[in-house]
């Protein structure tokens, strides 16, 4: 009891305190810390959201560690301040748009402003892209619908004497849905002077909705006239996104900033830019009733399924296709129905989906395929599949049912209309006998590796051109010392120091001759070289020169048999 | 020395001893085969193909035991891995043509890798070994003919053999550089944008088909089917060519 009585007073002296000190009462914030996927591919890119709310916070919230992440745009700051039921409460965000670096573990790690802390949060990298691509776009609006085609040739200006008339609205088609319904949030521009330039001057914030693009006209919108406090307009649908609300209560689209570039109207006007915010929406999203077995599905739908085939051999297997139709959120659907077969074995399936977005959500069918091998032959009966969605116009759970369907499993014959069992082995298979090899050979011996192979064909070129080079130095030293000739050019030098002793030609052409035999058989003769095989040849050179250059004033006939002669003896004993 | 040659003895002594467990299992997978038990003879045979045991005749059986519990995917790839391994069997070639033909494949459909033929081509006929022969007979004939007393002819003979030799060398390396394929076991198998079973599916796989594989990613392969959709799907539904199954059969 005294216990208790102490706790109280001090929790008392506690309270006391804190409003007494107003700084400390009143220095309360909260910090979160959120990203848009926790599971994303390598090459797409997560949105990092860190939002203080309250009053006291710092002014700076510094980036948390990243780990295989890295910042690729942002900070991006956006400030929110709304009013329910007199109380004041404002907030502030930080977005910072990553870039994983490779694919497996991920962290933003944890985020410390004053004295609140955000948890880590653990991202799965996985390789490829798990987002439906875009072209980026750095002007969310696309080219100017309204400007003038010459502006960009011309550039911007800044700067106007007259605030312009300009207004940005956000429009959302209903204020009133239940989670999961879409809702169309057009951006409307209201103006009376010419725009050649629209863009966010901050991310647009829609928390609590999943949001897709809708496809804008490939016209440039016309516009229509309207009237605001009295003033005319025209006014133009410049972007639409289609919101589905994933958690019920009142949910707020955030004010958004938009950056508006004014066209120049003559040529001493310099253009402009402006800022302009929609105001803040409010949406109201009622809750989904809870209903065993319920999909998840909001919207019309249609389920139909089928058989590839009505009778497969036993041990073949045949695809059962469950669809289901319509428009709604189906693209958030990710379980199928239950499909349990007494005597045959059903595999998991696999999900496609043909979905496109249109105003009134996301159109198109969701198609789970099922693998069904009959593990019996007979009639097996696939009962009626279940489909439970929420419709909303009758505000209800709805459950739609496929018809019945039944599939033969044909024991050991082939039915008509089946494809056969393509190997070999399917007649031994109907007897009983497959054509097995009874005897384990040994692992197959690979091929030498691309690495060796060209390792060794390296090694042989390198052995190869060692050879050549150590043949190219002997050959270097053996000139030197007096060449060795090979014996085909030793014999046709023979062959040619006959001709010229034997053939009647001009002693020029015999000279020639000779002199050419010499050359193939010892090649060029070094002037240092004094050998006796050098001197000798040296000695034939000069005779044959003085044939050659001789003024024909006799027979030089016996002159070049004896030269010839004298060269042969040369080649035959130095050669 | 008495305690190499015992070293010598053990290893003559434990060679058999090592073979026989496998043999055993694979005895025992066909044991299974023949009394209808497909799932766990694959199992058998995954297991043994993991542990080393590959051999064209564990594919070949592998393949029967697909095919007699209807999955021609997978039965079409244990063909092709037993042609991987023994290019020169007939059989293994005959019932490949044959199963391509059941499942209505074109012949492009599971050779889109035409460098791929080439390798097979080379490993067939060893043109690696061939290579290195010829390239060691074009070294010893340019030895000789380095050496003034050796036969003129040498030369000759070590340009022929190394012309040969290189040209022989350059088809098992060409062929070398074949991207990796992998073979559709599972009808309609789907492929995905990323490498994560939650990712979008952006299509399906022909079973049978063989597709030449760009990336790997944990259980995941990056493939490209014949009509140049590029996606990544599950190693359960595409197994590789080039390696024995990673994960045990789906049973």
């Amino acid at each position: 009891m005294s216990g208790l009585a102490r706790g109280s007073s001090a929790r008392g002296l506690l309270a006391a305190l804190l409003l007494l000190v107003p700084g400390v009462a009143w220095a309360q914030f909260t910090l979160r810390s959120e990203v848009d996927a926790h599971k994303v591919g390598v090459r797409d890119q997560v949105q990092l959201t860190l939002t203080v709310a309250g009053s006291g916070a710092p002014d700076e919230i510094p980036l948390p560690p990243l780990v295989n992440l890295e910042v690729v745009a942002g900070p991006f700051q956006s400030t929110q301040v709304s009013i329910v039921n007199g109380r004041m409460s404002q907030s502030r965000s930080l977005s910072y748009v990553l870039q994983p670096r490779a694919a497996g573990k991920a962290e933003v790690g944890v985020v410390r402003a004053g004295d609140q802390s955000a948890p880590a949060i653990a991202i799965e990298v996985v390789a490829g892209s798990m987002r439906s691509r875009e072209p980026q776009r750095q002007d969310p609006f696309g080219r100017d619908p309204f400007g003038d085609p010459l502006e960009e040739f011309f550039g911007r200006r800044r700067g106007r004497a007259e605030a312009p008339r300009l207004l940005m609205e956000a429009q959302p088609s209903r204020t009133l849905l239940h989670v999961g319904e879409p809702l169309v949030l057009t951006y409307w521009l209201y103006t009376q002077t010419s725009v050649g330039d629209l863009q966010f001057k901050e991310a647009p914030q829609y928390s609590g909705f999943w949001v897709e693009d809708l496809e804008r006209d490939k016209s440039p919108p016309s516009g229509e006239p309207a009237s605001v406090d009295g003033q005319s307009y025209r006014r133009f649908p410049v972007l639409k996104k289609l919101l589905f609300p994933t958690k019920a209560g009142t949910l707020t689209i955030p004010a958004t900033p938009f950056r508006i570039g004014l066209a120049r109207t003559g040529f001493f006007d310099a253009g402009g830019t402006v800022e302009r915010a929609t105001k803040p929406v409010t949406i109201t999203v009622e809750p989904l009733p809870d209903a065993p077995g319920f999909s998840g599905a909001v919207g019309r739908f249609r389920a139909t399924a089928s058989l590839d085939r009505d009778a497969v051999p036993l041990g073949e297997a045949a695809t059962l296709r469950f669809r289901v139709d319509g428009t709604g959120n189906l693209k958030w659907v990710e379980r199928g129905p239950e499909v349990s077969l007494a005597g045959a074995k059903v595999f998991p399936p696999q999900a496609k989906s043909d979905l496109r977005t249109t105003a009134s959500g996301i159109a198109g069918s969701r198609t789970w395929e099922f693998v069904v091998v009959p593990e019996t032959s007979g009639a097996i009966e696939i009962p009626p599949l279940a489909f439970s969605y929420f419709d909303p116009v009758a505000a209800k759970i709805v459950s739609a049912e496929t018809a019945p369907l039944a599939l033969r499993a044909l024991g050991g014959t082939v039915a008509a209309g089946v494809q056969a069992a393509p190997l070999s082995s399917a007649a031994a298979r109907a007897t009983g006998s497959l054509p097995l090899r009874s005897d384990l050979d040994p692992s197959t011996s690979g091929a030498l590796g691309r690495r060796r192979l060209a390792a060794l064909v390296g090694l042989v070129l390198l052995l190869h051109a060692g050879l050549w080079g150590a043949g190219m130095l002997r050959g270097n030293a053996g000139s030197a010392a007096g060449r060795s000739a090979s014996s085909r050019s030793v014999r046709a030098a023979l062959r040619d120091l006959e001709r010229a002793g034997r053939e009647a030609m001009s002693k020029e052409q015999a000279a020639s001759l000779v002199e050419k035999a010499l050359d193939e058989a010892f090649g060029g003769i070094a002037d240092a070289d004094e050998s006796e095989r050098a001197r000798a040849v040296r000695a034939l050179l000069d005779d044959v020169r003085f044939v050659r250059y001789a003024p024909q004033l006799g027979d030089y006939s016996d002159k070049v048999r004896d030269l010839a002669a004298r060269a042969a003896e040369a080649v035959r004993r130095w050669a | 020395m008495s305690a190499r040659r015992a070293f010598a003895v053990l290893l003559l002594f434990a060679s058999p001893v090592a073979a026989g467990p496998a043999e055993d299992r694979f005895r025992e997978a066909n044991d299974l085969v023949r009394t209808g038990d497909y799932p766990r003879a694959i199992a058998i045979y995954g297991e043994l193909a993991r542990s080393g045991s590959e051999s064209a005749t564990l594919y070949w059986n592998w393949a029967q035991a697909a095919t007699a519990r209807g999955a021609h995917g997978e039965s079409l790839w244990a063909l092709l891995r037993a042609r991987e391994l023994d290019p020169g069997d007939r059989a293994v070639v005959r019932d490949v043509e044959r199963l391509r033909e059941a499942l209505n494949l074109d012949p492009a459909e599971i050779a889109p890798e035409p460098l791929a033929v080439a390798g097979r081509f080379s490993r067939r006929h060893r043109l690696d070994l061939v290579a290195l022969g010829l390239l060691a007979l074009s070294l010893i004939a340019h030895g000789a003919a380095r050496i003034r007393s050796g036969p003129r002819s040498s030369a000759g003979i070590a340009s022929t053999a190394l012309v040969l030799g290189l040209a022989a060398a350059a088809i098992p390396l060409l062929a070398s550089f074949a991207r990796p394929t992998a073979t559709v076991v599972r009808r309609g198998a789907p492929l995905f944008d990323a490498a994560s079973p939650s990712a979008d599916a952006t299509g399906t796989l022909r079973e049978g088909e063989v597709v030449p594989v760009l990336d790997a990613s944990g259980e995941w392969l990056h493939v490209e089917d014949n009509a140049g959709a590029r996606g990544w799907a599950h190693t359960a539904d595409v197994r590789r060519l080039d390696a024995p199954p990673a994960q045990p059969s789906q049973d």
